[in-house]
């Protein structure tokens, strides 16, 4: 309608001339140059690494001037489990299971719940200046792509920020971020993920937890594929890249673009490393207790443990186990040698190996049973 | 920090007609929360000691009593944040700069950065916040402070606005 196409950026068109050369003249071109013609980008990742993408989104969120541009990411990622930024790892998701299935753990930086990613399912970061973040327009550019590539699909976003199908089923969840004067909203669109890994991973590590973080909302959710079979991933992300050119009057190709690239991205290596890390994964969980049951076979009955845990780390700790099967003196060494460690059975198998090297059959049950609760 | 996009993203999202009448009333209680919050501590203080509000084009207050800021978000940053569930608050003994990230506050699924008002170090965080942090919407003034920190450069104190010239800075926004 009253889209004034402006002028292609000639580096992504022509593409000429080496990866390297392109990249570097492309970033400085286009993420620090304001000058350039357009103002707006659609990005694609190369990466399926859940962390460099991230990354790749606190890179753009940080250096590209949003004042003079917006920036649209597509991405998709391996088998992943995503949690919002003041939630707890150990509550939303079954940290062993994860672990079995070679599913791996982020924290976002950006609010809300714990969403579940493979490679069926379609991420997009809306970038915009904090003074253009809107994000029911953003979702605007999701449904009416959708019903551009197929009407039949009955999809409408909610005043909670999701997209449902047929009034019921949830394919899209959002989050974002505000910082000081940029913004960013991202959210899921699912087109044939794999439904059974969900469930199975998206259930506490263990019983008893209690915390203030924020919980997640369960939502009954469908892939697009379960009710457009003919709608091909392709066809998805070029029509969600178009219509968002027609939204916002932009006129940018996709541009391919690989996260871990520090020539085009200096310094994104140091926000994959920092995301990556178990002290933003883990220790950044608001603190909580757990109170649970100590299965102990070999006693016949069951023990208790009450853990305190503050940014990731063991705070407080007792174990009640039958006075007649293990004297209190170990299991209260056993407390004391977990307190400063992280809520982890690796650093706490760790910790507690001197004690199992010179005690009984009975501590090395016990030991066992509290490991088992950290996930 | 992100009140001002919330608060922007509104006029942004054609919310216009709505503007005047939110603002309006967030001034109007801001103007109630001041007094209910201001009145017991003029009592217990008799004097210059204690500070009124200054304000950050973040939307941070920050308000000196003996050597020591309070620091909360103002009416106007709450509203339209909406339902504050989470408050990512700093730990005691972390050091600030003027206008460094100290947490983010949770609200309808978006974090919203926090900046500080001023350079010192944080010397208690409002724990009640961690089972109540609609407090903050509630009585972002008096209960639902945020963190209280030392004043290491009170010459910060003097870029930051007082009340009226944040309430010209917020109808200057509505424009």
């Amino acid at each position: 309608m009253m889209c004034r196409v402006r002028g292609m950026f000639p580096l992504l068109r022509g593409r000429t001339g080496n990866q390297r050369s392109w990249s570097w003249s492309w970033s400085s071109r286009f993420f620090t140059d304001s000058g350039s013609s357009s103002a707006g980008l659609v990005l694609q990742s190369r990466s399926t690494d859940v962390h460099q993408n991230l990354a790749l989104e606190d890179w753009i969120d940080a250096n590209v001037d949003l004042q003079r541009r917006s920036v649209l990411l597509l991405w998709r990622n391996r088998p992943a489990v995503v949690i919002g930024r003041h939630q707890n790892p150990w509550a939303e998701c079954d940290l062993k299971a994860m672990r079995r299935a070679g599913i791996a753990l982020a924290r976002r930086r950006s609010g809300g719940g714990t969403v579940f990613h493979d490679l069926g399912n379609l991420n997009l970061t809306f970038f915009a200046s904090k003074k253009a973040y809107d994000r029911q327009r953003n979702l605007k550019v999701v449904t009416e792509a959708l019903r551009r590539l197929r009407p039949e699909l009955d999809v409408r976003a909610t005043d909670r920020l999701d997209i449902i199908l047929n009034g019921h089923y949830k394919i899209s969840g959002t989050a974002s971020r505000l910082s000081r004067q940029s913004s960013y909203h991202h959210c899921t669109l699912l087109h044939s993920a794999d439904r059974s890994a969900l469930s199975a991973v998206l259930r506490p590590s263990c019983p008893g937890i209690h915390s203030n973080a924020t919980p997640s909302v369960p939502s009954p959710v469908a892939n697009l594929i379960d009710h457009a079979p003919s709608l091909q991933w392709e066809e998805l992300v070029e029509g969600v890249a178009e219509q968002y050119n027609k939204e916002f009057c932009f006129s940018s190709g996709t541009v391919l673009v690989d996260p871990s690239d520090e020539t085009l991205f200096p310094d994104v290596g140091r926000l994959e490393a920092e995301l990556r890390g178990w002290n933003w994964t883990f220790g950044k969980t608001p603190k909580f207790s757990v109170e649970t049951q100590l299965q102990l076979p070999e006693a016949r009955r069951s023990g208790r443990l009450q853990v305190d845990v503050k940014n990731g780390r063991i705070d407080g700790c007792s174990i009640d186990a039958p006075a007649d099967w293990i004297c209190e003196r170990l299991s209260g060494e056993l407390s004391a040698v977990l307190v400063g460690e992280r809520f982890c059975p690796n650093a706490a198998a760790a910790a507690v190996a001197a004690l199992l090297r010179c005690e009984n059959r009975r501590m090395r049950e016990l030991c066992a049973a509290v490991l088992q609760v950290m996930g | 920090m992100a009140m001002r996009a919330a608060v922007r993203c509104l006029s942004a999202a054609n919310f216009s007609s709505r503007l005047p009448q939110l603002s309006s009333a967030a001034q109007l209680s801001a103007t109630r929360l001041l007094w209910r919050s201001g009145s017991p501590r003029t009592l217990s203080s008799t004097s210059a000691l204690s500070t009124a509000l200054k304000f950050t084009d973040k939307h941070e207050w920050v308000q000196v009593e003996g050597g020591i800021g309070t620091v909360g978000i103002s009416s106007y940053a709450q509203e339209a944040l909406g339902d504050v569930v989470y408050c990512g608050l700093p730990e005691v003994g972390q050091r600030l700069e003027q206008m460094e990230e100290f947490g983010a506050l949770e609200s309808v699924k978006a974090a919203s950065e926090l900046y500080s008002p001023l350079t010192g170090e944080v010397t208690e965080i409002n724990t009640e916040l961690a089972e109540n942090p609609g407090l903050v919407n509630k009585d972002c003034y008096a209960q639902g402070w945020l963190i209280k920190m030392t004043i290491e450069k009170p010459e910060e104190l003097e870029s930051l606005m007082d009340q009226a010239g944040y309430d010209k800075f917020i109808k200057s926004l509505e424009e």
